[in-house]
């Protein structure tokens, strides 16, 4: 029965579908795949581009994941002191006695083909990692992506920002170079600063005291091992519940509550995001090969604890913190016979406590304050209607970025030429002055663009001037071109079978009937 | 008054060597750095028993060598060091910027005219009629009207309090200010005075300086540094050590308080730099007595050769700034630049 | 454009066929010239490719560094600019629409549900309270004690270790050479990084016991009360030495930083600033306290020893600092 088969029996236990077909059966058999396979892959994206903010964030991740194996092939986390050879390639660094960390790091920059290219392209990496979550978290916040049903992915995604941000100063801090060794050090005096419990941690983190020998191998078990796993299972669930929930929409032709339009996830999503991890991946390589980052030799060793720089700052995304910490006034709480430095405590724990609660928080303060239902919402809003929301959003982040300037007012002074002193009065009056100013103004915007009419954001048309025949001239708008008109065509059900598309015939046979044809 | 030129000198010197050597001033500082970081150590005196006793050895061919031909060169004494004095002071430490060092030089009139080691060589401007008429030529041109006729200064007038008093500082200090363009100055009200194009050529300031050194002469002399023998690794971790705190661990400079600023290092010559480490300019710390010469050597060789020259192998610097450049290129040029591609993957309704 | 529901669509996904015709324009690509696109595309896809080669001839000859990444990005750039090119322009161009079935499922479910918690477990614990709750309380132990290993092993308690330097009566200072340091070594306006004899290459020696010796002009110091004899004087160097912690009391950067003319340390990372004459009192920026000053002598050949230890706890505030 299950002899030999020739082809054409073959073909015709495989269906219409051939080879495919048979795999789906087989596959079928096995794990029941087939109901739930076709509606995974009619599954609808919307098309807009600000969707797409997220998947930039998905792809770095991935990035971040293959150039970090390499890195952990060729990275010794030990602070244990070893002398760089007289003959390494760098000069500086020859004989100088420094911790394996460091000796592995600058090894694998100068000694492993592709290895300073896979340093630089994993750091660029997390600096785009972070910059994509803010960005795709300002667009989930700005168009109320957040509200019912969708909270749980908002406290998974900010979650996902507080451990993105925490890997990337463990990451950087693992080369235990001067510039991150004097992060580690700031790090530690914030402990330092959290009353009862303050001496206790920096203790338990280094082990002892400052700088211990066992602080880069704790921060690279966390950095490698246990926030990534906690990163990847939450990104997991974070996509299986877009998948579930499906994606949200703007409000336009055809788009309701209860349906998504856009583009089904076979062929036409695939390719497209499928197209994008390797666009991800060229900008990346890109970064990595022609613009230097981090150059730690440069930096030299932190095996001096007295040594340090002027004008070292922590990566982009801790730059709030520091900015807070150089702004803030010289308050220090000392009564009883204890002491907390409010100077420290309140720029760099509770004032990021605070931040990251109301971000977390969110769905529910809008709920409470802004839009005050409890509906279930799978249309956005335009940012220019929730005026509120849009005038909080844009003052929060007008702090916040008032804040990543107020880290560099040294370099602000040197290039402006203006004394330090003035630069950070300014700040403290900035920071204080611009989000006030910022809500309203805002606010007024949005309510502009509201009554503005349907041509704000368009594109506008030209005019055309005419002279009349009494030689005055007159202008009047020239309708829109045709192609700068968006025509989009009503929206059609993913098709399961497409008509005119019949299997492949077999012409000679259709032409010729009563002629038998063999396969051999 | 100025150092008269007397044949007696070295008969003079010779006696008060003895008796500081059997006297025991307590300011003969420790003869030997006995802990120089430099593999090649360039101090030539032996450890005494007693700081105290000043042991004077024979100069080696090499040492002797070092000194200009048709000068006569001597074992270092710290009795020169004090002929000579800083108007600020100086160390009692032998070979760490002052004239006692391993090696000091006499023309024939015995006029100290260099003094040094293996790592550095102190050399005194050209000091003769047509130098010092030159000097004094341009002092008046390009110097008198704030500083005075004399040099004396004017401690009422200017910004920063005074135009500074420029006799008893060595000719170090003139050269360093004038060579760096840093004077003439172009704003005399401004906090600190900027490095620009020098105004005036090497050997106009070297003829300043012999000038001015007339009028109470003093060290250091204009340093001339021996990079061949520099250890830069020394030079890395004493540089980040003594100078990163203010010039940053890239040598790129920043803003510091109330307006003064440390400068970059990108443009500093080697004898620029050692005058500045002997002279400690303006806010600048002096490293006079803290440093030895063959520290100050091998700062100097890893400024010129790695700061001044950074291996940039992963492609373009982004300028020293640190993280704060770095962030902003990843957002602008890596976020931005995916954003505008979804611009095109996606729609725009 | 035909949407024929067979079998008809249900809350749960019953089957759900549509066929729609091939000439329908949600099926046409958008691109005006396919073939053209796909041209192009055939050409980014084999630019890839020879980038991708590139990558490996580069890597096997060893050329440039930037040509690792260049050639790695251009195939990468190429492939995905094709891929999204044929699913932009050559794939159906849509749009397409499916329907949201609800997430909520019916009120029987719902209820069955509840009522599988309530009644079959609730009943349990109802009837079995005193079970429940040391369960309950076994479990919360349970978590407790395997946490502690975890939390306590990590390192040692703080005792009195934060408080204490190395300094002490009669230690010499000296450089990260461990050069000793003569009363007369440093000329006007020096500074110097100092730590006790010994400890200079020890972790806590350049982390805790880092000293800053400042070379003052004489008669300029003003000390604070009780600290007249904390300072020594060069011979004939015309200076008065003192010795303040490099610790800054903000966050801990070593203070390395020491402007002559405004007779000022300035803390390297945050900008606050300490004036050197009265007792290193913060004038500006973060910094609540002053350096801790470390009272120096000479011993008998002029060496520069330390008369003590610190008198506080050196570098940023914690809870149980006095």
């Amino acid at each position: 029965m299950t002899a030999a088969r020739t082809r054409r029996q073959q073909k015709a236990v495989a269906g219409p579908y051939g080879k495919v077909g048979q795999a789906v059966n087989e596959l079928d058999d096995r794990l029941g795949i087939a109901k739930g396979g076709r509606s995974f892959l009619d599954k609808i994206f919307p098309d807009h581009w600000s969707f797409m903010l997220g998947e930039i964030a998905l792809y770095s991740f991935v990035v971040l994941l293959l150039t970090g194996v390499f890195l952990t092939l060729y990275f010794v986390p030990s602070q244990g002191l070893v002398q760089i050879p007289k003959n390494f390639t760098y000069r500086p660094l020859r004989g100088q006695w420094v911790s394996q960390a460091f000796y592995s790091t600058v090894n694998m920059s100068f000694n492993v083909r592709c290895g300073l290219l896979m340093r630089q392209m994993h750091h660029w990496a997390c600096d785009i990692f972070v910059g994509s979550i803010v960005v795709h978290m300002a667009r989930v916040f700005f168009t109320g992506a957040f509200r019912k049903p969708r909270e749980t992915n908002w406290l998974i995604g900010g979650t996902l920002l507080i451990l993105a941000i925490t890997n990337g100063f463990l990451g950087y801090s693992l080369p235990d170079d001067l510039v991150s060794g004097t992060g580690i050090r700031i790090a530690d005096s914030i402990m330092l600063s959290i009353p009862v419990v303050g001496s206790y941690i920096s203790f338990f983190v280094f082990g002892g005291n400052f700088p211990g020998d066992i602080v880069i191998s704790r921060f690279y078990t966390l950095h490698v091992l246990l926030i990534p796993a906690i990163i990847v299972g939450l990104v997991t669930f974070h996509l299986i519940l877009l998948v579930r929930q499906k994606h949200t929409q703007f409000p336009g032709k055809g788009r309701t509550e209860t349906n998504v339009v856009g583009s089904p996830m076979f062929p036409v999503f695939m390719a497209k995001t499928q197209g994008f991890l390797f666009i991800t991946i060229a900008l990346t390589a890109a970064l990595g090969a022609f613009v230097q980052i981090n150059p730690i030799w440069q930096f030299g060793p932190y095996t001096n604890i007295s040594d340090i720089s002027y004008a070292v700052q922590p990566d982009w995304y801790m730059g709030f913190l520091d900015g807070l910490l150089r702004i803030f006034p010289a308050w220090e709480w000392n009564a009883w016979g204890h002491t907390i430095p409010l100077e420290v405590f309140i720029p760099a724990v509770v004032f990021p406590g605070i931040v990251f609660n109301i971000a977390l928080l969110w769905p529910w303060i809008d709920r409470k304050f802004i839009a005050k239902d409890h509906d279930l919402h799978n249309l956005l809003d335009r940012p220019r209607d929730v005026p509120r929301r849009t005038a909080f959003g844009a003052a929060f982040f007008a702090l916040l970025a008032i804040l990543f300037i107020a880290s560099s007012t040294d370099v602000l002074a040197n290039f402006f030429h203006i004394s330090l002193n003035t630069v950070l009065w300014a700040m403290r009056v900035l920071t204080i002055a611009v989000p006030l100013i910022t809500y309203p103004v805002a606010y007024a915007i949005c309510v502009e663009m509201q009554s503005g009419g349907s041509l704000i954001g368009k594109r506008k048309t030209a005019n055309v001037v005419m002279r009349t025949a009494e030689g005055g001239y007159v202008s009047v708008a020239a309708p829109y071109r045709a192609e700068d008109q968006h025509h989009e065509l009503d929206a059609t059900p993913v098709p399961t079978f497409i008509e005119g598309d019949e299997p492949a015939v077999d012409e000679l046979a259709a032409a010729t009937p009563g002629v038998r044809t063999v396969e051999r | 008054m100025g150092m008269r030129t007397s044949p007696l000198r070295a008969v003079a010197r010779l006696a008060s060597l003895s008796i500081v050597g059997v006297a025991g001033l307590s300011w003969l500082a420790p003869i030997a750095d006995a802990a120089d970081t430099s593999t090649a150590s360039t101090t030539s005196t032996t450890v005494a028993a007693s700081p105290t006793i000043v042991v004077v050895k024979t100069l080696t061919p090499a040492e002797r060598a070092l000194c200009p031909t048709g000068t006569r060169a001597t074992p270092g004494t710290p009795a020169e060091a004090k002929a000579l004095m800083n108007e600020n002071g100086d160390t009692a430490r032998q070979n760490a910027g002052t004239a006692y060092s391993t090696v000091q030089c006499f023309n024939a009139s015995g006029q100290l005219v260099a003094y040094g080691n293996q790592a550095i060589m102190y050399h005194l401007p050209l000091t003769n009629s047509v130098t010092l008429a030159l000097g004094q030529q341009l002092y008046l041109a390009h110097c008198a009207s704030c500083h005075g006729v004399d040099a004396q200064g004017d401690p009422a007038a200017g910004h920063a309090g005074k135009y500074p008093d420029l006799t008893g500082l060595g000719p170090a200090t003139i050269n360093f200010w004038i060579t760096t363009g840093r004077m003439p100055a172009a704003d005399p009200t401004d906090v600190q005075a900027m490095r620009k194009p020098p105004k005036l050529t090497g050997a106009e300031a070297a003829a300043i300086a012999a000038w001015i050194n007339t009028l109470q002469p003093a060290t250091p002399f204009v340093p001339s540094v021996n990079l061949s023998t520099a250890n830069l690794a020394d030079g890395q971790s004493l540089f980040a050590l003594n100078c990163a705190a203010c010039h940053t661990i890239t040598g790129g400079g920043d803003a510091l308080a109330k307006g003064t600023y440390a400068p970059t290092l990108h443009w500093a010559t080697p004898t620029q730099i050692a005058e500045a480490l002997r002279t400690g300019p303006g806010n600048m710390p002096r490293f006079t007595g803290n440093l030895s010469d063959a520290q100050v050597r091998d700062i100097t060789a890893y400024v010129t050769s790695t700061i001044q020259h950074p291996s940039n192998i992963g492609g373009l610097g982004t300028g020293g700034l640190g993280p704060v450049a770095e962030g902003f290129i990843g957002l602008a040029l890596g976020v931005g630049l995916l954003m505008l591609v979804t611009f095109w993957v996606g729609d725009r309704q | 454009m035909t949407d024929q529901h067979i079998g008809g669509a249900d809350d749960h996904g019953a089957l759900d066929i549509t066929k729609v015709s091939a000439d329908a324009p949600q099926m046409q690509p958008l691109a005006r010239n396919p073939e053209s696109m796909e041209r192009w595309i055939a050409l980014l896809f084999i630019v890839g490719m020879v980038c991708f080669v590139g990558f490996i001839v580069a890597y096997w000859q060893n050329l440039a560094y930037w040509t690792y990444g260049a050639f790695l990005g251009g195939g990468m750039a190429a492939l995905g600019v094709g891929l999204v090119a044929w699913g932009k322009y050559l794939m159906p161009r849509g749009p397409f629409v499916e329907d949201r079935h609800p997430l909520a499922s019916s009120a029987d479910e719902r209820s069955a549900l509840a009522a599988a918690l309530v009644e079959r477990g609730g009943g349990t614990v109802k009837r079995r309270k005193v079970l429940g709750a040391l369960l309950g309380g076994g479990l919360g132990l349970s978590g407790l004690a395997i946490l502690v290993p975890f939390v306590r092993s990590l390192g040692p308690l703080p005792g009195d270790t934060l408080a204490q330097t190395d300094w002490k009566a009669g230690l010499h200072l000296v450089d990260i050479n461990g050069r000793r340091i003569h009363r007369d070594d440093l000329a006007l306006n020096g500074a110097l990084t100092v730590y006790p004899e010994g400890f200079e290459h020890t972790d806590n020696g350049t982390a805790v016991d880092q000293t800053m010796l400042i070379a003052l002009p004489q008669g300029q110091n003003m000390p604070r009360p009780g600290r007249a004899g904390w300072t020594v004087d060069g011979t004939y160097t015309g200076v008065t030495l003192i010795a303040y912690s490099k610790l800054c009391t903000h966050l801990g950067c070593p203070v390395g930083l020491y402007e002559t003319k405004l007779q000022a340390l300035v803390c390297p990372c945050h900008q606050s600033m300490f004036n050197v004459l009265d007792g290193a009192e913060p004038t500006f920026g973060p910094a609540p306290r002053p350096l801790p000053q470390l009272p120096i002598a000479t011993d008998a050949e002029g060496y520069l020893i330390a008369q003590a230890g610190y008198d506080q706890p050196v570098g940023p505030g914690y809870w149980e600092r006095p």
